[in-house]
């Protein structure tokens, strides 16, 4: 198969046709746009491979170093994230996939799997050599298992920054790479002068009366402001404004390319759109087959308001509060604006730097405090685990539901710091997930293909929010001072074992010799010590004696005198 | 003195009520000095709702109390509101107060009953040196009105941490000590010790004010004591095994003293030093941080003061206050009220104005280099470090000049207050 991947994408196709009946695979390549609010444009890129195949030894289009490592790790699902930028879901809605700022990576192993942990770090740090991302720092510091689901595991770093070396390896996962089809028009140097733009890997199983299927879908999400992209100040934008480049060829592989464009916003701000769709769904979104050489802009007025629109139904805030660096409050906000109440999973992970109190947890709706549908907590421990809340709620219809919860703020040993420490911990977002029905804003993704998912039309759809990361600055020590601080804590300690070394192995005795501080005493016994050796050696006689230091033993005691020497009471007497 | 005695009392509870109602009160909980991690009312309450959930609290970073703690305070907090859990604290206080005053009132008595069987040996000169009779009344009366007013006791009352109730059981350890009550010693020294274990020092001035007149059986009672003391201890920690059905809680309590994971500031040396201690040094260093505060200086000190237990126990009591690794004002407070006992050593004590004037100091800049450091952030953590380095050798110097005092007042009281050889002025030095 190597030999295969070295071969130009001519060669490959060709191979494709002669081999393709063994490997059931289909790929097909889809971009959807969409203008949002406020002049901003919403373009998803979405590459999926469908295998029938559940062994990913051989394949032919579905990326082989991928296949190897969810074969080696008994990976059965898994998302990977790598997204820069805060999605708004108040004035954009919601994007095809949802994912917080950083690298979100969620798995599920296959139920027979022994030692899920070992597999977990395996497959994070093979994808961290596979996408050049900081994914090896997982550890079980940051990562947590469902409380329902002892085969799934979640992480996130929302300190990871995402760039060019992480779109380069991606784009190499694809069946033309960024030669051909809509893959072209991924320029890191555009991609990564948008708004928001988020890199996506996910494969799953799709299994039906059980004859499963797999199916690896590579999204990209990016968000351009028009005003930023268009050099004329106005809302235009283009295929080329954007990525810099337009469409000249296809993809051989794929059997399915198309572009959606959404002009449902056409309504409030009219657009002109240079190019007829080859047909219209559902009215309002345009499709273009791609064949060839193509370009697609649009016209847009300046509107005198910009009009926003539909608000989403369900959208979260997240913020702390307090001030100070040594107690906070969390505060989880989440807005429902339907009509009917709604029910949501609340996952809060928070990692251990943060302890939260258990006994503070307070839920509002609308101020008035309500008590959770379900509600389970695992607390967290010091470098080890997270602190994992996961509440069911009934969000009353449109109110303002508040989860609250009080923290200390940590000090970490000086190492545990980042580098620039005074920047602070990013922490990651919390997830939301509800069911809520349809309506005019709501684009689902759960099918294999955007046109299947803009075509269907079931009631109930299931929603995944991630609210905003935030960052928080804990109290720092001064890093330059260990040793500073390693002598002078040893000094006071010194300070007690001195003294009382001192009480507890000598006792008092009495001296006529004067008291001498520090350095000086030394110079004096080593003067003494000379004297003598002096004296010693001339045998003088007469001089007088050196000081010395008597017993209260060898002394008695006079009343007036003090104490005295035998020696001395007899020369006295005499 | 009665009626001084009883208006100190009233002052003591109507400061404490009052703290404990007014706004301040939550305050004077938040702050370092007087919550620690091992000792904080929040804490405590965390750990009632995790156990009341049927979580494990100890599986948590939070709760570091003993499992027995733990279902005294999970039924204190369920059958009585929170005024009246504020109305314990300051029972338990003003029950310290009262034991204290006896153990002091005890003691002293017992010296004077001792001097007037020596004064015989006194030289006349010595008179000076002489314990006066009045110090019978006007001691405990010291040690009483000290731990009613000393702020520190104040304030820990009002944040409700536990090392009231610690207090309490060490006070009744010290009255057992003059008492000479083996078994009521033992089971409240366990009692104290369980949930920090550096004051089961005080075993060494138990054995000793234990001990029968007779030497002979002098060994056998003081292995009688360690037995008991021994057999409370595993009884009581089978006990808390019963009560989680694990023994994970011995980690979260001793292992987290141990250990020093929370680097919280304290008033204490910990904190800052296993901050910025390198790594591989980290175990040596907790190793002997940890020597220092428990065991090192009980053996020395026990032989050196046999005579006087009580001045043993305040001398160990002061030192694991100093030294131990999440020390709070409630400790410092504590041997702090035990001093007056001592108050025929004050003659010969020579720093009590530097002693007092540091504490003063200490105890205004700790919070305002704290704001500084951690609300408007302008200063560092060195200035915090500062005032905690000033606090504990203030500690020291009052402890060794106590000590010091002591062996003076030995030396004095054996052979003469003159220091003079042959007429000729001499002074005292250990050699």
């Amino acid at each position: 198969m190597v030999l295969v991947y070295k071969m130009s994408t001519k060669s490959l196709w060709l191979l494709f046709i002669f081999i393709g009946s063994s490997y059931s695979e289909t790929y097909s390549e889809e971009l959807f746009i969409k203008p949002l609010a406020t002049g901003y444009v919403y373009s998803f890129f979405q590459f999926t491979v469908i295998r029938e195949d559940d062994s990913f030894k051989h394949s032919t289009l579905f990326p082989h170093s991928l296949g190897d490592i969810i074969d080696r790790f008994h990976v059965a699902e898994l998302n990977v994230d790598l997204t820069s930028g805060l999605w708004k879901h108040k004035s954009w809605g919601y994007p095809a996939v949802d994912a917080p700022s950083g690298a979100e990576i969620s798995a599920r192993f296959h139920n027979d799997t022994q030692d899920i942990d070992k597999h977990w770090y395996g497959l994070t740090n093979a994808l961290s050599g596979l996408l050049c991302t900081s994914l090896n720092f997982i550890n079980s510091a940051n990562s947590y298992e469902s409380s329902a689901d002892r085969v799934y595991r979640y992480s996130n770093l929302p300190r990871e920054n995402v760039c060019t070396e992480n779109l380069t390896p991606w784009k190499k996962l694809l069946p033309c790479d960024s030669t051909r089809g809509l893959s072209s028009l991924l320029n890191s140097g555009r991609v990564h002068n948008a708004n928001y733009h988020s890199l996506g890997i996910h494969f799953r199983p799709l299994c039906n009366a059980g004859k499963c299927k797999y199916e690896l879908r590579q999204t990209v999400s990016l968000v351009y402001d028009s005003i930023f992209i268009s050099f004329n100040n106005n809302y235009d934008w283009s295929l080329r404004k954007m990525f810099g480049t337009g469409l000249f060829k296809t993809c051989p592989l794929a059997d399915y390319s198309k572009i959606y464009l959404d002009t449902s916003s056409n309504s409030s701000v009219p657009y002109l759109i240079s190019q007829e769709p080859d047909y219209v769904l559902k009215n309002n979104i345009a499709v273009y087959n791609l064949n060839g050489i193509f370009h697609l802009s649009a016209i847009v007025p300046r509107p005198k308001i910009v009009v926003s629109e539909l608000r989403p139904l369900l959208y979260t805030d997240r913020f702390i509060t307090g001030f100070g660096q040594e107690y906070g409050g969390l505060v989880t906000r989440i807005y429902n604006d339907h009509k009917s109440a709604i029910i949501a999973t609340v996952i809060e992970n928070i990692p251990w730097f943060l302890p939260i109190y258990y006994h503070t947890l307070k839920v509002t709706s609308n101020g008035i405090r309500v008590i959770p549908k379900a509600l389970i907590y695992k607390p967290g421990k010091g470098r080890v685990r997270i602190y994992y809340l996961e509440i069911v709620l009934e969000l009353a219809p449109r109110s303002v539901t508040e989860i609250s919860v009080q923290f200390d703020y940590v000090f970490l040993k000086w190492q545990e710091y980042p580098p620039d420490a005074n920047h602070g911990f990013y922490i990651g977002s919390a997830i939301v997930k509800a069911t809520i029905p349809r309506n005019a804003t709501s684009l689902t993704f759960d099918k294999s293909l955007i046109i299947d998912n803009l075509n269907s039309t079931g009631d109930d759809y299931l929603i995944c929010l991630k609210t905003e990361n935030f960052i928080i600055t804990l109290p720092t020590p001064d890093f330059s001072m260990p040793y500073n601080v390693i002598c002078l804590a040893c000094t006071v300690v010194a300070l007690a074992f001195g003294p009382i070394h001192n009480i507890t192995t000598k006792r008092l005795k009495l001296t006529t010799a004067k008291y001498v501080p520090g350095l000086a005493s030394v110079a004096q016994k080593l003067y003494v010590l000379m004297e003598t050796i002096f004296m010693l050696k001339t045998k003088k006689t007469g001089k007088p004696t050196p000081v010395k230091v008597f017993t209260p033993e060898e002394l008695s005691y006079h009343p007036t005198l003090g104490h005295v020497s035998e020696e001395f009471m007899k020369n006295k007497g005499n | 003195m009665e009626k001084l005695l009883v208006f100190v009392y009233s002052i003591g509870i109507l400061i404490r009520i009052y703290l404990s109602f007014s706004d301040f009160s939550t305050s004077i909980a938040d702050r370092v000095e007087v919550s620690t991690p091992l000792n904080s009312w929040k804490r405590v309450i965390e750990g009632v709702s995790l156990y009341n959930e049927n979580l494990n609290p100890y599986d948590g970073d939070l709760f570091h109390e003993t499992p027995l703690a733990l279902v005294f305070f999970s039924n204190l907090t369920s059958t009585f509101s929170d005024f009246y859990v504020s109305l314990v604290f300051i029972m338990c206080d003003l029950m310290t107060a009262f034991v204290l005053y006896y153990t002091s009132k005890i003691y002293t008595e017992n010296l004077l009953e001792k001097q007037t069987k020596r004064k015989h040996v006194y030289y006349k000169e010595f008179n000076k040196l002489l314990i006066p009779d009045d110090f019978s009344v006007i001691n405990p009366f010291y040690v009483c009105s000290v731990y009613m007013l000393n702020p520190y006791t104040v304030f820990s009352c009002i944040a409700r941490t536990t090392t009231v109730f610690n207090n309490l059981f060490l006070a009744i350890c010290l009255y057992s000590m003059v008492k000479r009550h083996r078994l009521l010693g033992c089971l409240s020294l366990v009692l104290a010790s369980l949930p920090t274990f550096y004051t089961f020092g005080l075993i060494a001035p138990l054995m000793l004010s234990c001990v029968p007149t007779d030497s002979k059986k002098k060994t056998g009672s003081f292995i009688f004591t360690f037995l008991i003391c021994g057999a409370i201890s595993c009884m009581l920690l089978y006990l808390c095994y019963t009560i989680m059905n694990d023994w994970a809680f011995l980690d979260s309590v001793y292992g987290f003293i141990l250990n020093v994971r929370d680097l919280k500031p304290n008033i204490g040396l910990f904190w800052y030093f296993f901050t910025e201690m390198f790594e591989h040094f980290r175990a040596l260093f907790v190793c002997a941080f940890q020597l220092n505060a428990s065991v090192l200086y009980v053996i020395p000190l026990s032989i050196r003061l046999r005579r006087d237990p009580l001045l043993l126990a305040t001398s160990l009591l002061t030192l694991t206050a100093v030294f131990k690794s999440y020390p709070s004002i409630g400790d410092v407070g504590f041997y702090l009220s035990l001093l007056p006992i001592h108050r025929h050593l004050f003659y010969f004590m020579q720093q009590a104005f530097i002693v007092s004037c540091f504490f003063v100091g200490c105890t205004v800049f700790a919070p305002t280099v704290w704001h500084l450091w951690i609300y408007s952030r302008s200063a560092n953590a060195n200035f915090y470090f500062g005032v905690t380095l000033a606090f504990a050798t203030t500690q020291i110097f009052l402890i060794t000049d106590l000590l010091f005092a002591y062996i003076k007042r030995e030396f004095a009281l054996k052979h003469g207050m003159k220091r003079m050889i042959n007429g000729k002025e001499a002074r005292l030095m250990l050699d």
